[in-house]
Parts: structure tokens; sequence; C-alpha cells
């Protein structure tokens, strides 16, 4: 998984999957509607500069794993919706099973008892 | 970036203002919906509107961070770049127009420079595998003195053929020139021959395009008569018929049956090129090949050297030294088989030379000379750009100040220099490599007597990736040094409005040492080419010993066949005495050898009983001094009544070294067994070559044994063009049918033979004046430049008294240092390479006291023109004006 490196790499991978994720629980949002319910989920990521998960939601088109669409929003305004793709599906899987084996052994690391 | 990624952003190239738009109204979306976000929890209008802006952070950055992931953000710089480096450009037209025409004008020199070295030296020989090519020569120690190695004896080559392993193939060969026609009607004309062994074709990987070789047995018996013949012949005499095989045509009056055609790109070097003493000739290209014997039994084991050329292909893998060191073991064979007395032990060996370098070694030294001159010539020009750019990097460094404290990184700021720079050389260097491919064209017309292989020179990929390199090179030059300075510079200092010196210190030393540079360049140019030009002067204008002015030579070859000796003899009686008898020809003479050809019919020659010495025979025609105006010393010259007597004539030299203690008139000399009396002795004359010493010359009367190859000497009072034709039609009244190879003045003569002399002496001469005024405009910009920066400084001067004189001395001061160092410089590189090119000149030894003392006074004159005016200007400032506000 090739991204540019302009800010913290772990930074834009976690907004990604997020992103990802969300678009896989809830379906069809735009951008404000993402920006809300990630900043539901963990505020300290987004907070003082929304505007990046335009960058983040380029990037996803980009590499195919969500598509985008104009449409009409709920009082009447157009906006742009976000939709994940079934490559986007294999991918959040992937990512997934990665954080766990990683979570896991962390876990495995972190339970270690002090030995007296 | 990924596959799917890259083609996006090539898509999005397309859509870029579409997205833009897109995304702004997307932006304006996303802030009314923060901004109705936070209103309902409780804000007013315009702090939700605050609110929604700081919480979604920069738009301008959002949207750029868009965009740079919509396109290359690399190539987008370069192009703003570019065109920002072109409206700067437009802004500074002077400078602009120069840099181009400067830097076109020395890339496209130097790469039609390097167009000929490549066509000439670099290039392989235009045969299969033709590193492999050699031509074996023989060091004969007798002959030292004529030449360091000869022609090899055909007889010793049939020892290396039967015996030497290092050899795919050996040919014997000679060259020369031969008349062609068609039948008996036609004027001959006059063509190159190769007359080659069947091996030769073998040994150049040649197949005839139509036909075929010669057999071994054809070339035994000499009956019937065979050629092949080249493409081009064949195009202009049979008009391309392919029932031209069979076809007979007449070689020097003899009819030759036609066996093959030679492919279309099929080259031979002339005579004048494959030989051990290469000189300078007009002659034509090989058309004609016809067979040599391949036994040669009938020639001696020790003799007969330089008459004929061996050609060899080395098998692959095998060395030169190897082969030759085989080839001196075979000269113990040689020696053994020698009459008795013949040669020492050791005064025979072989040395072979790779082909390519018997054909243009001659030319290796002068054409990375002018290699060397046409770089230089470069260098001081990119010199001058650098120090223009470095003056215009100085007065933007305030525009530079400005974007570096705005945050611009030094990496940006070097990359609007560079591109400036660029732009010039792009612009520069595609003008010069047109510019070259346009000389290149017309370079032949005037190298083809000068150089070997230029008929086929051209603006190859060596060529062109050559051209890029140098437009590279001269990129870096006159650009990196002025945009190192951008990433030195200092914002504090450079805002300070400090006009009082602008210009660092060390920005101006540096100029000023740039400018010793090209001094330097200049002065070892224009020394060299000094020293060029007085060798030419002095080739020019010395002492030949003969008179060259007003004589047409006309060179008849008379065929073996139609002419026996006694048809010869009348034919040479009749046509002299035809000549003698045209208006306005005052005399007119015979002789068997072009002038100024190198030494050529070397026999011994000696007293009856007493060592021998070499020494060159011509037979001549009564009237021969007469026409070419040389002296008598002693005796007098041929005329009727020695036709039955055995008498010589022999030039000063030769009395000198064969009759040492003792007058030679009247004495006998030993020659092919025969006594002759010395009835006269002829002052020396240059009649071999300009440059070398006169040599021993022996003249026997041409009656004795009528030359089939003849030189007619006329002199006469009319203009030579005039008497060219006469000569031509008086020939041709008495008999129509024998070749007559060319008819032409011997001022043109000496003119050919001076062709490389010449050739070397323009083109350094030209670039030697470019680089004066190059380096002295770029002392005038250096000068006027520092008058406008030190204005104040100056006015200060005036102020408290200086004079014109001071001042003048305050402007130049810090330039003497580095010009004087330049001259001296200049002055010691051009003894070195006057050194290594002493071959090249004639009568000028590095360090020529004249030619030094012009190139002082012309330099002077130059630099004193160049200085003037920015010395005036600064004589001649203002004071108040000066001083006042900066």
């Amino acid at each position: 998984m090739a991204r540019p490196e302009e800010k913290s790499e772990v930074l834009q991978g976690t907004l990604d999957m997020m992103i990802l994720k969300t678009l896989h629980a809830l379906g069809s949002l735009h951008g404000f509607g993402i920006a809300r319910r990630i900043e539901q989920l963990s505020e300290d990521v987004l907070s003082l500069n929304e505007g990046t998960v335009y960058t983040s939601l380029l990037r996803l088109q980009q590499q195919g794993w969500i598509r985008s669409e104009w449409g009409s929003s709920e009082n009447n305004r157009r906006a742009r919706f976000y939709s994940i793709t079934a490559k986007g599906e294999k991918q959040l899987l992937r990512e997934t099973e990665n954080w766990q084996r990683i979570s896991a052994v962390i876990g495995r690391v972190l339970a270690l008892e002090r030995q007296s | 970036m990924t596959m799917r990624a890259f083609f996006d952003r090539l898509r999005s190239l397309f859509t870029r203002n579409a997205s833009r738009n897109e995304t702004r109204e997307e932006f304006e979306t996303h802030l009314d919906f923060l901004a109705q976000h936070f209103e309902r929890q409780g804000m007013s209008p315009s702090q939700a509107r605050i609110a929604a802006l700081r919480q979604f952070g920069n738009t301008t950055l959002h949207q750029q961070q868009l965009t740079d992931m919509r396109s290359f953000p690399a190539l987008s710089n370069l192009a703003r770049d570019l065109r920002f480096a072109a409206r700067r450009l437009r802004k500074s037209p002077g400078f602009t127009i120069t840099a181009i025409l400067t830097l076109a004008l020395g890339i496209g020199a130097s790469t039609a420079i390097f167009s000929i070295v490549d066509g000439v030296l670099l290039k392989p020989l235009a045969y299969r595998n033709s590193g492999q090519l050699v031509v074996v020569w023989e060091r004969v120690r007798a002959l030292e003195k004529i030449a360091p190695y000869v022609g090899a004896n055909p007889r010793h080559e049939e020892l290396w053929r039967n015996q030497a392993n290092d050899f795919s193939d050996l040919a014997v060969l000679q060259t020369g020139a031969v008349g062609v026609s068609l039948n008996n009607a036609d004027h001959p004309r006059f063509v190159g021959q190769v007359s080659g062994q069947p091996s030769l074709l073998e040994t150049l990987d040649i197949q005839p395009a139509l036909g075929r070789n010669f057999l071994a047995q054809e070339a035994e018996q000499k009956s019937p008569n065979t050629a092949i013949i080249s493409w081009n012949l064949w195009q202009s005499l049979f008009h391309g018929d392919r029932n031209a095989i069979g076809k007979t045509i007449l070689l020097g009056n003899v009819s030759n049956t036609i066996i093959g055609i030679l492919p279309k790109d099929f080259y031979f070097p002339k005579p004048n090129e494959l030989t051990f003493l290469p000189h300078a000739a007009d002659l034509p290209a090989i058309d004609v090949i016809t067979p040599l014997p391949s036994r040669f039994s009938n020639l001696s084991w020790d003799g007969d050297y330089g008459d004929y050329i061996v050609l060899g292909r080395l098998k692959p893998g095998a060395t030169i030294e190897h082969a030759q060191a085989q080839l001196d073991t075979f000269s113990k064979e040689v020696l053994r088989r020698m009459p008795p007395g013949g040669m020492e032990p050791g005064s025979l060996s072989t040395y072979i030379q790779p082909m390519k370098e018997v054909i243009v070694g001659k030319s290796t030294r002068s054409l990375w000379l002018l290699f060397a001159a046409v770089l230089s010539v470069l260098l001081i020009a990119c010199v001058n750009l650098a120090n223009a750019q470095l003056a215009r990097a100085i007065a933007s460094e305030r525009e530079s100040a400005v974007r570096s404290a705005l945050g611009a990184s030094a990496w940006s700021l070097l990359q609007t220099s560079l591109a400036e720079v660029s732009l010039l050389s792009i612009v520069g260097g595609a003008i010069g490599i047109a510019l070259a491919c346009l000389a290149v064209r017309a370079v032949p017309a005037y190298t083809h007597l000068a150089l070997a292989r230029t008929e086929s020179l051209a603006v190859n990929p060596r060529v062109i990736a050559f051209s890029l390199l140098i437009t590279l090179g001269s990129t870096v030059l006159f650009g990196l040094l002025p945009s190192l300075r951008m990433l030195r510079i200092r914002p504090q200092q450079a805002l300070q409005n400090n006009a009082r010196s602008v210009g660092s210190l060390s920005g101006t030393k540096l100029r000023h040492w740039l400018i010793g540079l090209q001094i330097f360049a200049c002065s070892t140019l224009l020394l060299v080419s000094g020293l060029f030009t007085r060798s030419l002067i002095k080739l020019l204008t010395s002492d030949k010993g003969f008179s060259s002015q007003h004589i047409v030579i006309a060179e008849v070859d008379l065929g073996y066949a139609a002419f026996p000796s006694s048809k010869r003899l009348a034919f040479e009686n009749a046509v002299l005495d035809h000549l003698r008898s045209l208006p306005g020809v005052d005399a007119a003479a015979l002789v068997n050898a072009p002038l100024l050809n190198g030494e050529s019919n070397i026999d011994p020659v000696g007293q009856a009983q007493g060592p021998w010495f070499l020494a060159n025979y011509r037979r001549i025609s009564s009237g021969y001094f007469n026409v070419l105006g040389q002296r008598i010393v002693e005796g007098r010259d041929f005329d009727d009544r020695d036709r039955t007597a055995n008498n010589i004539l022999i030039s000063e030299t030769t009395a000198k070294t064969v009759f040492p203690y003792q007058g030679a008139l009247g004495r006998q000399l030993k020659h092919d067994g025969k006594l002759y009396t010395i009835i006269g002795i002829v002052s020396d004359a240059h009649n071999t070559s300009l440059r070398a010493n006169p040599v021993n010359m022996v003249y026997i009367g041409s009656w004795e044994n009528p030359p089939s190859g003849n030189f007619f000497l006329v002199r006469g009072s009319q203009d030579t063009t005039l008497l060219t034709d006469a000569v031509r039609k008086a020939i041709w009244s008495y008999d129509p049918t024998v070749t007559i190879a060319h008819v032409t003045s011997l001022d043109s003569r000496i003119h050919e033979v001076l062709s490389s002399e010449r050739l070397e002496t323009t083109i350094l001469s030209a670039f030697g004046a470019s680089a004066l005024l190059l380096a002295l405009l770029g002392i005038y910009g250096t000068l006027s430049y520092s008058v406008t920066t030190r204005r104040q400084e100056i006015g200060v001067r005036i102020a408290l008294g200086a004079t014109r004189s001071n001042v003048c001395r305050v402007m130049l001061q810090q330039l003497l240092t580095p010009l004087v160092a330049g001259l001296l410089l200049g002055w010691l590189t051009s003894l070195a390479i006057g050194r290594a090119v002493a071959s090249l000149l004639y009568g000028a030894a590095p360090g020529d006291l004249t030619v030094t003392l012009f190139f002082l006074a012309l330099f002077f004159l130059a630099s004193a023109a160049a200085t003037i005016f920015p010395c005036r200007q600064a004589a001649t400032i203002n004071p108040t004006e000066a001083l006042r506000a900066d």
C-alpha cells in the first residue's frame, strides 16, 4: 500500500481506514456526514483540520476503493456522496485482519507479567 | 504512486478547471453544514461561521493539496518556472539575444569541428571489422634517410603469406590513376585505379555487387585484360545497364573486359592517403580495380621497396605486436635469400600499422588542436555569459531576498535561475546544432584536399550526443556559478537599500578572475594561431629556388601498349614543338615526375668507384630549368648535342655530397651500370617539398628512356587560365586519345600542396579572432558594470580631487593582476602547445619573438579600445549627481 508521505503515515492510514469502515457500515455519505461520524469515533484525529478528510477521500478514490457521485442531501443541497466499492470491501477486510493480528501480538506483549 | 493513481492524475489534467469548481462547491457545502451544526449548538451565525472555518482548516491549503494530487506537481512547477524565465528573458532582450547567439555559434562551431574529428579520426573505416585491417611496411636501414618505413617488397610478402599465421588474408596492391574511355573517339577521363591481387577484395571482405572477383589465372596471364569498375563509373559510362558485364572499356588506351561492378558504398583511400609519404594532392576517387599477378619472381629480394603496398587482415584475436614479431623472424629467411653483400642482419624489419592510422594519422595532431581551439572559444563565451548572468543575479538580489524572506527554499530560488539558463541553453543549443548541420554539408568542399575521409561527414548520433554534452556543460558553466550565489542570499543584507557599493567584494573578485581565465584562453589561442600564420607566410614567401608564376603543368599519361618507346619520343618532341609555337608561350619543357609531390624515382648515385648515395632522378627535356627559372651555377643545360651523348646534370647538393673535395663539373657519375658526364650543376630548389631541405637531384635527358608519365611545363605571358585551355587543346590536337590527367597552373599546385596548412591557419585564426572579440566584450562588460556599481565611490574620489588618470587607474587596478596572470599563463601554454605541434609548423618556433610582439601589440590596442569608453564614462561622472540619493 503506497501512500505519499506528508504527515504521519500512521495518522493518514488510520483516517483512510476509518472512512472505509464508516462507508462500509453506514452506506453512502457526503463529506460532512463522514466527518461527523469520525468525530464521534475519535475526536483527536480530526479536530481543527476537518478538510483533510477530502485528501483521504481523493486518495481512496484514486485507489479505486470508493466511488463518488453527485446527489442531493436531506435539505436538498447538491452534494457529492461517497460509497465503498467491492475492491474497497476487500481492502477493508485485509486491513482489519492486519490490525487484529497486530493488536493481538501487542496484547500478548503487554500482558507479560513482571517476573518477580 | 500506483499505476491506477498515475492514470487518474493523467486524466485529471484535462478536467482541471471543472474539478476545481466542484471541489470549491463541495467545500462550500461542507462549511455551510458545519456552520449550521454550530448554530444548532447555540452559537450565533457569525460565530458559527468562524468556528466552521477554524474547524475545517485552511481551505486554500486543502484545495492546493487536492490539486497537487490531481496533477504532476513537479512538471507543472517546471512549466511555471520556464514560463516565468521566458518572461524575464523577454524583458532584457539585449542579454537574451547576445546569449542565444553566443551559445548558438559556440555550440555550433564545436559540434561542426567534432563532426569532422568524428568522421575523420574516430569513425571506423567502412569495412567489416575494419579494426583488423593493417598495412605491413618494411623498415629498411639503407632507405632511412628517405622515410622511416617504406612499402614492402612483394617477394617478402609471398613468404609471409605462406608462413605467417596471424593473418587471415594478405594482398599486394598499387594505387594510381588511369584514363578511362569507352572507345577511341572520346577523350579519356582520369580516374583513380587500384591494381591488386585477387585476395584484395577478400582481405577487405567486399563482394562485387554484380559479376565476380578476379581469378588467380587471370592475374597471372594478363590476357584477356580484365577490370572491376565502381558503381559510379558503371552508372556514368553504362547508365546502370546490367549487360555491362562482359563489355570492354579502354584503360590507358588498352582494352579491358569488365567482369564485376563494385557495391555502391565502396570506398578505397586515394594514392596520397594510403602511402608512407603522405602529401596533399587533388586526386580522383578510386573507380577501377585491375589485377596484379600473385607471383613476383621477376622482382629482386632486395629492392623494389616503396613501389607496392601490402594490405592485410589480422585473424580475430591476433595482435599487431605478435604479428610483427613473427614477421621479423622471417626477415632472417629473407636476408638469407638476398644476393651476398646485400644487407646486414638487423637492417630489415617490419612495421605493421592499422589501416585507419595510415589514412588519417597525419591529420590527428592538427584536428585535435582545432578541437581544443574551438572548445577554448566556447569556454570564453561561457565565461562571458557567466559574468553577464552574475551581474543580472546581483541586480535582482532584492527580488530573491524578498522571496527568501517569504519562505522560498534555496532550492526553489535556484530553480528559477536554472530555468532561465536552461531555456537559453536549449534554444541556443538547438540553433547551434542546426548551424552545425549546415556547416557540415559545406565543409567537404574546403577540406577535401587537406583531410582524408571528408566525403562522408554527417551529424550522426555520436555527434549529437557530444553536442548535448557540451550544451549541458555550457549550461553548468555559465548558469551554475551565478545560481550558487542564490543559495547564499542573506535577506536582511540584501533588503537594506545599500546602493553605495552593490555587490559583494567576493563577487567582483570572482568576475575579475573569470576575465583572467578568458584572457588566458584567448592569448593561448592567439599566440598559437600566430605561430601557424607566420609558418604559412614563411612557406608561401620563402625562396623556392624556382619561379612559379605564369607556369602551367599538364600531366599526360601515355599507356604502355599504345605508346611504345619510339612513339613516346615522337609524341613528346611533337607536343613540345607545338607548345613552344603557341602564341604567348615563352618556354616549354618536359619532366617525368610532378613537382612538390615528395621524393620519387630514387636510385643510388655515386662516382665510378666509391660510396653511393641516394638521389632523386628526373628525366627532362632541354629548357626545363629555363621554364622554372632555376639557375645553372656551372656548365650548361641540355641541348641537341646531348641526344647522342651520356650527359647528366646534377644539383648543388648532389655535387657537394658526391664530390665533397673537388669540383663536379666534367666528372663522371655511375647510374644503372652506365657512366655519365656531368655537364652542368643547377642551383638547389624545393622541387620535392616546400618544407624539407632540397634533396640530391640528378637530371637525365628524357630521350634516353621516354617516360610514360609526362609533365609538360609551359611558361607564358598570358593569363594562366587561357594558357591552360590552349595547352590542353594543343595536346589533344596532336592525339585526342591520350589521357590528360590534369592541366593546372603551378601556383594552384602550390596552393594545393599547402591545403592542410591553410586550413589549420584559417580556422585557428578565425577562432583566435573570435576569442579576442569575446574576451574584449567581457572586459568591456565588466568595466561598464563596475562603473555603474561604483558610481558613488568614484563620485567621492572625483569630489576629493582625483584626476582622470587616477580614476582610470582605480578602475583598472583590480583587473590588472588577473590580466597579467592570464597573459603570462597563456604565453607559457602556447610554448607547450607549440612544442607539441612542432611538426605542423615551419620556421616558427614556439616563443617566436615576432609573433609574441605582434600579439602583445594587438592585445593592448584592442584592450585600450575596450577600456576607453568605460574609463571615460567613469572620469566624467558628476560627483554631486552620484552622491545624491541612491
